[in-house]
């Protein structure tokens, strides 16, 4: 029996609050006016405005953040999709249908993806300026599908899951299509779900890429954005708190969505040994 | 799986091949001579240049505050939740929420907390009649204040992990410590901790693999200032690749910086690989 101590709950509440305090700070002081932002001595407004709100929905030339919100949608999603389904038809084809060499591709797979991602930085650079994708959304779509995590992922799930309804399909008759389609993909379905939390997670924050890859105003992402501001735009304050709030909702409500996803396969991954 | 393979392919195992020919050729955007074989040559200009030093022990010097800092404060918000009882998953939720928050919204965040003149902290200092800290701006401060900020936006998944594994002991390891009449502290030392090892050597592979990529936080919060102090060995490559265009040498720094990782990165990729 653990014994429950409330000494130690009451702690850890205070904590818990102090630990999303700074995005109350940020919710409440996108509200203020531009003169009081800077002003600590009070973190709630003294007066509320939405000015903040009415320069992001303008979206200027110089700070296009509704443009940056669609394309951070737009290739978020885009990558999400792209991921999941090259994912779970690749665990397919080296966990069932078992092709000449899938075990040794897997093994080179685990292999690079120990290769830290900084080093595909330049050479990445290099193929995507040959492709003539540099400074496009594909620039951040196409690599993104390329890591191993997810195959590894969704194999090891499937790996997992036993494998006789399948073999009485394709002795009906199905084909290896249908039998993907109405079989192996409803029965991934929770690991699907949570390779495209955490893969969407990782697009839409992704920083150091967006950087890189992209160069005119209109082509960033939200995070690059936002950190445009912080070199061009640091005394407003309030329009930079204002957009790292827009970028963090979709997250704030993923996250409430598919918090069981999440704190699951975060849980799993420390029990690897 | 076709798609997939051309995707691997193209835009895995071809950047590696190119790097690894681009860490031994001289390829400069500004000239347009093309390349050069230069043998080693970017290897040893790595190893004589003073920023790469200073890039290197910014790196160590930052994992070196953060890895302890997360096994350790990791670890007691774990027991934390685990003895607290009620309310855990509101507040491990509470704790990993910082985590969803994109580096630039939170490093900007921060940058005014840390404000040396109309910050949060300062001001709290001052009601509380401390001199003010000069945070980012001075070097003895400037790597802790990282710290601090990073602690925040990762401490909660770690947390997560190591609670796991502590719900993962059998509840009948804790009552019979309880009745040999075992304090908590005792039940922590002797029952808890020797079954969490494993569980922390993991913490400690993958932390140490992340503080040595460390890169967005020093870019929003310092700019890798004051001079240099918080400049690491990722945003010494992403400078010298895509600020001065020299191609082959940036590529040569990312190999030396997988070498520092490799022998974390290649614990990792057993463990990994034991599960499949």
């Amino acid at each position: 029996m653990i014994r429950a101590n409330p000494f130690v709950r009451g702690l850890m509440m205070v904590l818990g609050v102090t630990f999303i305090l700074p995005l109350i700070i940020m919710a409440l002081t996108s509200f203020k006016a531009e003169k009081e932002v800077m002003d600590p001595s009070s973190v709630l407004p003294r007066t509320y405005t939405m000015a903040n709100y009415n320069q992001l929905l303008a979206s200027s030339a110089e700070a296009p953040v509704l443009l940056w919100g669609v394309n951070s949608l737009f290739i978020s999603c885009a990558t999400t999709l792209l991921v999941v389904v090259m994912s779970a038809m690749t665990a397919y084809a080296i966990t069932r249908i078992k092709v000449r060499g899938g075990e040794v591709f897997m093994n080179i797979l685990i292999g690079t993806m120990m290769v830290p991602s900084q080093l595909f930085l330049i050479p990445l650079y290099v193929i995507l300026g040959r492709l003539g994708a540099l400074d496009t959304p594909y620039a951040l779509i196409l690599p993104a599908t390329a890591g191993g995590f997810g195959v590894f992922m969704v194999s090891q799930f499937m790996r997992s899951i036993p494998i006789s309804l399948e073999e009485a399909a394709l002795i009906d008759g199905c084909n290896h299509f249908q039998v993907f389609w109405r079989i192996t993909l409803p029965l991934c379905g929770p690991i699907l779900a949570t390779l495209g939390v955490f893969t969407f997670i990782a697009s839409w924050n992704d920083y150091i890429t967006p950087l890189v890859f992209m160069e005119k105003i209109t082509n960033y992402t939200l995070p690059v954005g936002i950190a445009l501001f912080q070199s061009s735009y640091s005394t407003q304050y309030g329009l930079t708190l204002a957009t790292s709030l827009l970028a963090t909702l979709p997250l704030l409500f993923v996250f409430i969505i598919f918090q069981k996803q999440i704190i699951e396969s975060m849980s799993a991954s420390g029990l690897k040994d | 799986m076709a798609p997939y393979v051309i995707s691997f392919v193209l835009f895995v195992f071809l950047p590696v091949c190119i790097s690894l020919w681009l860490s031994f050729v001289q390829l400069d955007l500004s000239n347009a001579a093309g390349s050069k074989p230069v043998g080693f040559q970017n290897f040893t200009d790595a190893i004589k240049d003073d920023f790469f030093w200073m890039a290197t022990k910014a790196t160590l010097y930052y994992a070196s505050l953060m890895v302890p800092a997360v096994i350790i404060i990791g670890s007691l918000l774990a027991f934390g939740l685990f003895y607290m009882g009620k309310g855990r998953d509101a507040v491990r939720g509470f704790l990993y929420i910082p985590g969803i928050l994109n580096v630039a919204a939170a490093g900007i965040l921060w940058t005014w907390f840390f404000q040396r003149d109309f910050g949060l902290f300062n001001f709290i200092g001052r009601k509380m009649h401390l001199p003010p800290i000069p945070w980012l701006v001075d070097k003895a401060y400037a790597m802790p204040s990282i710290v601090i900020m990073s602690v925040w936006w990762t401490i909660g998944a770690t947390a997560i992990i190591i609670l796991t594994a502590l719900q993962q002991i059998p509840a009948a390891l804790f009552e019979a410590a309880a009745l040999d009449g075992a304090s908590t502290w005792q039940t922590i030392k002797k029952v808890a901790f020797p079954i969490l090892k494993p569980v922390l050597l993991f913490v400690f592979i993958t932390s140490t693999i992340s503080s040595f990529q460390m890169f967005g936080q020093a870019m929003i919060l310092t700019g890798g200032g004051p001079e240099n102090s918080t400049r690491g060995l990722v945003q010494y490559m992403f400078e010298t690749a895509f600020n001065g265009f020299r191609f082959g040498y940036g590529a040569a720094v990312s190999w030396l910086l997988f070498g520092l990782i490799a022998i974390f990165a290649v614990v990792q990729a057993r463990i990994v690989r034991s599960q499949s």
